[in-house]
């Protein structure tokens, strides 16, 4: 049996009992999906590499505590990634730091050379607006645009019901609508 | 490549929806950092050590390990010293 055609169960499974390897499959399965998150949530590279790190080594320490109760091992993942994100933003508001920069550009999958390179005024302004949403709004955003993930996908990310899921993001495009009213000359570019 | 008319605050849902859609894009993870990543998290030593300390029952066995260790080097130092300080005078 190759590596692909392992399912996450069996996988977990062995790497519940230690198996390095095993976790090892783990993380190439995921982590681009979960520093596409934390890059997003971050807007840093650097931040997000290291917040990424810190989210499979503490996977690998707590696997054993992972107990498949129908929620899959990706939403687990995203959690912990989820609430480490949530500590930094904690510890930088703490220390007063200079504000998130610009997310720096990363080729998008799929992308040409060239359009990779364009990052516009205006989707610069739009993931601004963005980071000003409450954390919440902005998972849902990231996981369902970044992740192309369904609502009921996203709901047991975040605990929530599939209608739940479905009231918030609608209430978010408003809110994100009423911010780009309320701010038109942040679009225009500053 | 500002366009002040492209986000209309009166403009449809749907047309955030696409705005978002365009600017919420995956990225493509750099395969310096992944492998950063995988050395990173795979060094044997350091989980090890942080899986054992997560336990605080191993912790206090551990401290409590190291004070007794400590403890005893002290008492058979000064015991030593003083049989050697008394043969000496």
């Amino acid at each position: 049996m190759t590596e692909s055609e392992l399912r996450d169960e069996e996988i977990l499974a062995l790497a519940s009992k230690g198996d390095k390897d095993a976790f090892g499959m783990l993380y190439e399965r995921y982590v681009d999906r979960i520093f596409n998150y934390v890059y997003y949530r971050t807007g840093n590279l650097h931040d997000a590499e290291d917040l990424t790190a810190r989210v499979f080594q503490r996977a690998m320490n707590h696997i054993q505590n992972y107990t498949d109760r129908g929620v899959p091992f990706s939403a687990w993942l995203y959690r912990i990634a989820h609430n480490l994100v949530a500590n930094w933003h904690r510890d930088r508001s703490r220390k007063q730091e200079i504000p998130i920069n610009d997310l720096p550009v990363l080729p998008s999958r799929g992308d040409h050379p060239e359009t990779r390179l364009m990052h516009s005024q205006e989707q610069d302004s739009l993931l601004r607006l963005i980071r000003r949403l409450p954390p919440d709004r902005q998972q849902l955003l990231i996981l369902k645009f970044v992740e192309d993930m369904s609502n009921a996908e996203i709901g047991q990310i975040m605990g929530r019901s599939e209608g739940a899921v479905k009231s918030l993001y609608h209430r978010t495009l408003l809110a994100l609508r009423d911010q780009i009213g309320d701010h038109p000359m942040t679009l225009e570019g500053e | 490549m500002s366009n002040s008319k492209t986000f209309d605050p009166d403009f449809d849902l749907t047309t955030l929806e696409s705005h978002l859609a365009g600017t919420l894009k995956p990225v493509s993870t750099p395969s310096v950092v992944t492998h950063r990543l995988k050395r990173r998290i795979r060094l044997p030593q350091r989980s090890e050590i942080v899986t054992r300390f997560n336990n605080w029952r191993s912790l206090i066995i551990a401290l409590s390990g190291t004070l007794s260790g400590l403890l005893l080097i002290i008492t058979v130092a000064r015991a030593l010293y003083h049989l050697v300080g008394r043969k000496g005078s």
